[in-house]
């Protein structure tokens, strides 16, 4: 039987940003996971979300730096060329975009940091419906976590002894995203300005990391 | 002699699966009623735990029927002898296995609860599941192992049908294969073919189809998906016809696997289909459309009671 695909999670940002710890890569072809404080255990993910930054991380590298905002922060994604197939559509697409991104979860360890960030495989236009059907699944998905996380199952045991997460704080981040959506829902005329004050706050966040 | 016949089905339907035959039921029965003039409901319990001896079934054996797969029934106990063919990563920690089990004449899910502490089911392997109870849930049946349950692996090789059944699956198309698009296949395989040759058959004549070959990933498990011009059709309005048109203005019939692509790429699909193995052969397929404003409140409910 060939390998099998990885699942591509689903997890929000501030949780996805907070994994610190790797599993797996041990033996030859197993996969690298992140583990994330909610114990998911992921190697690819699929977020909807708003594309808010894509820039060459230098002049003529050939690799993009790209930042996808969701209700609870964003993901930082580099698109290189050994992703082609995300780099063409890349070029197509302008800030600031809804897109669907199907990515490799990884970690970037850098003096001391650890980074989480992803690798696009594959990038596309989406709409708001869409990306309000992928918040409501996210926050249902991280709800089983949480739920999980009050368990005694190897993850949820690994992710308490890793980040001992304070779960309150991810309940809260639930409840808020799900609020936003109620929110959008009823005035998305006022999006346009909020979005270009995050994209300001997001690339003097990003000159911190860089 | 109605009360007979209706005595004789009724202990043929407890042992109907271990190849003992009205006549010999009838007779029994009649010789007991008859000659030894014993009450009709004695006959009966007698008649059960004689067969029962011959036979070696322990009683909850009985009270659990070994059941082929097609004759599965929402809310029965029963015995299943079937072979694991797919095993799906558990969703939550109260289950220790799960995944499709088939016999010769269908396929199910089945579950083994954490609870039960049973060993582990392996996938290609055979087993009778014993003392299990059959639920459904969206036309899909399931069997359940519980602490009372046994799972034996067995020597003979169960046969699997190769009708899987009807599957219906809502999930983002997070890959579409190189293979898709406007490609021709070989006559004699279905196969994509490369500069006219077939891998497996040489030289052949080809037909130029419109397909998709995918995968739908619902966060939790995925599925490889094969669709053909019509379900394309009835997502992207792109048909046989028009998308050969698109590759001779452009000479290129890439330009169609593209078009595909970003039109579908990241889309939430609900489909529908013949399952077998991994792969779901698309008979309907949608946009997912769904109220989120409605769900939203109920899952803000959820989590607040966390």
């Amino acid at each position: 039987m060939r390998t099998r695909r990885e699942v591509a999670r689903r997890v929000f940002a501030k949780e996805f940003n907070s994994s610190r710890y790797k599993l797996g890569g041990n033996a030859e072809k197993e996969p690298v996971y992140v583990l994330t404080p909610l114990g998911l255990k992921c190697n690819r993910i699929f977020i909807i979300g708003a594309l808010i930054e894509k820039e060459e991380t230098k002049p003529d590298s050939e690799v993009l730096r790209i930042r996808i905002a969701d209700p609870t922060g964003s993901f930082l994604g580099f698109v290189g060329k050994f992703d082609p197939e995300a780099k063409v559509s890349l070029t197509e697409i302008d800030i600031p975009s809804t897109v669907a991104v199907t990515a490799k979860a990884r970690l970037l360890e850098r003096g001391g940091r650890v980074i989480p960030f992803i690798r696009p495989e594959t990038i596309n236009l989406s709409d708001f419906e869409s990306r309000d059907y992928w918040i409501l699944e996210t926050a249902k998905a991280t709800m089983k976590r949480i739920e999980m996380m009050k368990g005694d199952s190897e993850l949820a045991r690994l992710a308490r002894e890793k980040y001992n997460p304070n779960l309150e704080e991810y309940k809260e981040m639930v409840v808020s995203a799900l609020m936003r959506l109620k929110e959008e829902v009823e005035i998305s005329e006022e999006r346009e300005e909020s979005i270009e004050e995050s994209i300001e706050e997001e690339i003097l966040d990003l000159n911190d990391l860089f | 002699m109605e009360k007979i016949q209706s005595i004789v089905n009724e202990i043929y339907e407890i042992f109907k699966d271990y190849n003992v035959s009205k006549s010999e039921i009838e007779k029994r029965l009649k010789l007991l009623i008859f000659e030894f003039k014993v009450p009709e409901d004695e006959a009966k319990r007698t008649i059960i735990n004689g067969l029962r001896r011959d036979l070696n079934l322990s009683r909850e054996a009985l009270r659990f029927p070994l059941t082929k797969i097609a004759d599965l029934e929402p809310g029965k106990g029963v015995s299943v002898k079937a072979k694991v063919i797919q095993l799906w990563e558990p969703t939550s920690q109260s289950i220790a296995q799960w995944g499709v089990i088939g016999d010769e004449t269908g396929t199910a899910r089945f579950v083994i609860w954490a609870k039960s502490a049973k060993r582990k089911v392996e996938e290609g392997k055979n087993y009778i599941f014993e003392r299990v109870f059959v639920d459904e849930f969206g036309g899909i049946k399931s069997i359940k192992v519980t602490s009372i349950s046994e799972v034996r692996e067995i020597e003979e090789d169960i046969e699997v049908s190769e009708n899987w059944g009807e599957i219906e699956i809502t999930g983002a198309l997070v890959s579409i294969s190189q293979n898709s698009g406007l490609v021709q296949v070989c006559k004699i395989c279905g196969k994509v073919i490369e500069a006219g040759i077939c891998k497996e058959h040489g030289k052949v004549e080809w037909n130029e189809v419109l397909r998709l070959r995918g995968v739908i990933d619902d966060g939790e498990r995925t599925y490889d998906v094969e669709m053909e011009e019509n379900c394309i059709k009835e997502l992207t309005g792109l048909d046989l016809r028009t998308a050969k048109k698109m590759a001779f203005e452009h000479l290129d019939r890439g330009i169609v696997l593209l078009e595909l692509k970003k039109k579908l790429l990241g889309r939430y699909l609900k489909i529908s289909g013949d399952l077998k193995f991994r792969t779901v052969n698309v008979k309907k397929a949608e946009f997912f459309k769904t109220k989120v404003r409605e769900e939203v409140d109920k899952v803000l409910e959820e989590v607040k009671a966390l």
